[in-house]
């Protein structure tokens, strides 16, 4: 069922991955196209996680909302889905972000009901 | 005097060392228009060369090298940059009643004239630039060298502003930033939704443009940057074009420009892909840049 959603993002112009995964790196589900979830890719995954969640604590504690890293050729939105899981979406650059983003909050309480 | 000056472009609002000015207006003509406390003031500068220094706060006038050494008693000023056309120019130099020829070292102390005058029973330090026609009044008997230094007037003028008891050291900035740069940086801060714009690099903040606390703000882009700094190498991703962090109240960007860093700070409202392709034409601006 997690697949299922997941795909939605898969079927979206130029995305290459969409994966749930938790605080620890540890990958809860992905479906990917033209890209390899390696080890590195998980390490750098919880990093921004990590990361963006205690940046995030210096605005007087406030909760991260989402974080978009994006470089020339890709780029990579993660937001909280629950507690220590996240929604992770890695695309092309020329991929529509708008929509990226707006498929994300529409599912969110679907994935939520799923984990 | 200030009021009556063209208004000119605003370029924006920017936070920064007074020595900054000078070193990054080689081709602005404008007026560089201060705020400081509860007083106003500018400096008129053609091409890097400041032709009248003024300040005000109530009733009392700085003129030139009274204004500049008040500027520079301060280590960060508050200033909008705002261009003036040829025209907007003659009339502020008129406005100024400054003459045609300008001496080219119009700032500098030892071609300084020194009056005193005395004007409604309040003393009244004003100080003369070259190239200023001189109001016909009777100088004062004694002609000090040097105006009282502001300090020694409480009552009138808070000398010492909150940066003060910082011990922020007032020195030159030696990133450079040219007129394009704050053109550009302008630009960016006047798009809606933009709260603050920062350009950083590891040691300092260049340059701020809207109204924020900036070491906090910085404290924050650089724990960015060291994230991306970290994933980086890890990713073959082609070059880091710029981090968003999204929490309710706001966006904060954090993005590479020339060999310093952008921080821009927004309401959550921003049109992140307008944001997302300036950033992106600044990285590639920066590619071509490197590989010419």
């Amino acid at each position: 069922m997690l697949k299922q959603i997941l795909n939605k993002f898969l079927i979206l112009h130029d995305v290459q991955a969409a994966i749930v995964i938790q605080e620890n790196g540890e990958i809860i589900q992905s479906m990917k196209s033209g890209i390899m979830i390696k080890e590195e890719l998980q390490e750098v995954i919880a990093t921004i996680m990590l990361d963006s969640k205690k940046t995030a604590a210096q605005f007087g504690n406030a909760s991260l909302s989402m974080v978009f890293v994006e470089f020339s050729d890709h780029f990579l939105i993660l937001g909280p889905v629950m507690e220590e899981f996240y929604l992770v979406v890695i695309a092309k650059n020329t991929a529509n972000i708008g929509q990226i983003t707006y498929e994300m909050k529409k599912n969110q309480d679907a994935i939520v009901s799923l984990l | 005097m200030i009021d009556q000056l063209p208004e000119g472009k605003s370029i924006g609002w920017m936070q920064a060392p007074p020595q900054w000015i000078f070193t990054h207006t080689v081709r602005f003509v404008g007026v560089v228009r201060i705020v400081i406390q509860d007083g106003e003031g500018f400096i008129l500068i053609k091409k890097g060369k400041p032709l009248v220094y003024y300040f005000k706060h109530g009733r009392i006038e700085l003129r030139g090298h009274a204004a500049l050494d008040y500027f520079n008693s301060h280590p960060i000023i508050e200033f909008n940059l705002c261009k003036f056309t040829p025209e907007e120019f003659s009339q502020a130099l008129k406005i100024c009643n400054v003459d045609e020829v300008i001496p080219e070292s119009a700032g500098r102390q030892d071609q300084v004239t020194h009056v005193v005058t005395q004007e409604k029973a309040e003393d009244k330090t004003v100080e003369v630039q070259p190239g200023i026609k001189q109001p016909e009044r009777e100088p004062a008997p004694v002609q000090p060298e040097k105006p009282e230094p502001l300090a020694e007037k409480p009552e009138l003028i808070r000398v010492k502003s909150p940066a003060d008891n910082t011990e922020r050291p007032l020195v030159p900035q030696p990133a450079v930033l040219e007129d394009p740069d704050i053109k550009i940086i302008g630009q960016i801060k006047k798009l809606n939704g933009i709260v603050a714009i920062s350009v950083f690099d590891d040691d300092r903040n260049i340059l701020l443009m809207g109204d924020v606390e900036i070491e906090p703000l910085l404290k924050v882009a650089r724990t960015m940057l060291a994230t991306t700094n970290k994933i980086t190498p890890h990713l073959d991703w082609g070059s880091f074009v710029h981090m968003t962090l999204q929490i309710p109240e706001g966006n904060v960007i954090v993005a590479p420009y020339h060999e310093n860093h952008l921080c821009i700070l927004t309401t959550r409202t921003i049109n992140i892909g307008h944001i997302r392709r300036i950033l992106r034409d600044l990285q590639q601006e920066r590619t071509q840049n490197i590989l010419l």
